[in-house]
């Protein structure tokens, strides 16, 4: 039975990042912006699902109303309506020597972010009745975390209000 | 399960995001190349809040997702507002700070 489990769990979890590091992979070498922009939809689908791994619901839901549902789909309007042509791309001739240099170039401070990462050596253990849910979470959320909750909705407010202002229409065009 | 999967997928992720907003020109690849990183976080926020069994990191999570959603809102505007100027979505345009002031 937990043998089962686990088999099931790590399928589930390679499954997932083939689908993550595959569009997030997609999403650096595509030429074409849409194309870029499905697989990230990809990649962020599968974050989700990762979540949802880590016994974490509501940040599932979370995950996909919120990155997938509005802000990836908002990229995606963005990209349709500005309908850039092929001229109006830049022309990376040496895309592909950029990406194997600049990889190369990362690889020492990956080594780094996964070394002080995995230095913590913790396992996963069970968890306590009603990890993961909305009622736990809401109320860690309005007990511990009011302030950065009330921060996080005046940025809000303050990004909507600085997109429309960038983004207007000048009158005297 | 071994937390330690989670870690180099979120390792690789955060390195993939490195190597879009520093190798590529195109402005849309680059503003998702940064929200990559940023997801990458979030993906490490969530196994270390699993790890300790409380909710802490996980809140934190939803906020990041909060703060996204705004950032996105500002980079997409700014580049609607860049493509008007320059009818180009390469970043080699704007390398300059005075014609981002002028084109705003």
């Amino acid at each position: 039975m937990g043998r089962r489990r686990v088999v099931l769990e790590l399928s589930i979890f390679f499954i997932l990042a083939l689908f993550l590091s595959g569009g997030s992979l997609g999403m650096i070498l595509f030429k074409q912006t849409l194309y870029s922009a499905f697989s990230f939809l990809l990649a962020m689908l599968a974050l989700a699902g990762m979540f949802a791994l880590l016994d974490n619901s509501f940040l599932f839901l979370a995950q996909i109303m919120v990155s997938v549902g509005a802000v990836i789909v908002l990229s995606l309007m963005v990209i349709v309506s500005l309908n850039a042509k092929d001229d109006n791309l830049p022309d990376e001739e040496h895309k592909f020597k950029w990406v194997i240099v600049s990889s190369i170039l990362v690889i020492p401070f990956s080594l780094l972010m996964y070394k002080a990462l995995q230095s913590t050596h913790l396992k996963f253990e069970e968890t306590v009745e009603g990890y993961g849910s909305l009622r736990m979470m809401g109320h860690t959320l309005f007990t511990d975390w009011v302030l950065p909750f009330e921060i996080v909705s005046i940025l809000l407010l303050a990004a909507m209000v600085g997109a429309i202002a960038i983004a207007r229409k000048e009158k005297s065009q | 399960m071994n937390p330690e999967y989670f870690f180099i997928l979120a390792t690789l992720l955060f390195s993939i995001g490195i190597v879009g907003v520093v190798s590529r020109r195109n402005l849309f690849v680059i503003y998702m190349s940064v929200e990559l990183m940023l997801s990458s976080i979030n993906l490490v926020l969530a196994t270390f809040s699993r790890l300790h069994g409380d909710m802490h990191g996980s809140v934190i999570v939803l906020i990041m997702i909060a703060a996204i959603a705004a950032e996105a809102a500002l980079f997409l505007a700014m580049i609607v507002q860049l493509y008007r100027s320059k009818r180009s979505l390469d970043s080699n345009d704007c390398s300059q700070l005075i014609q981002t002031k002028e084109a705003l």
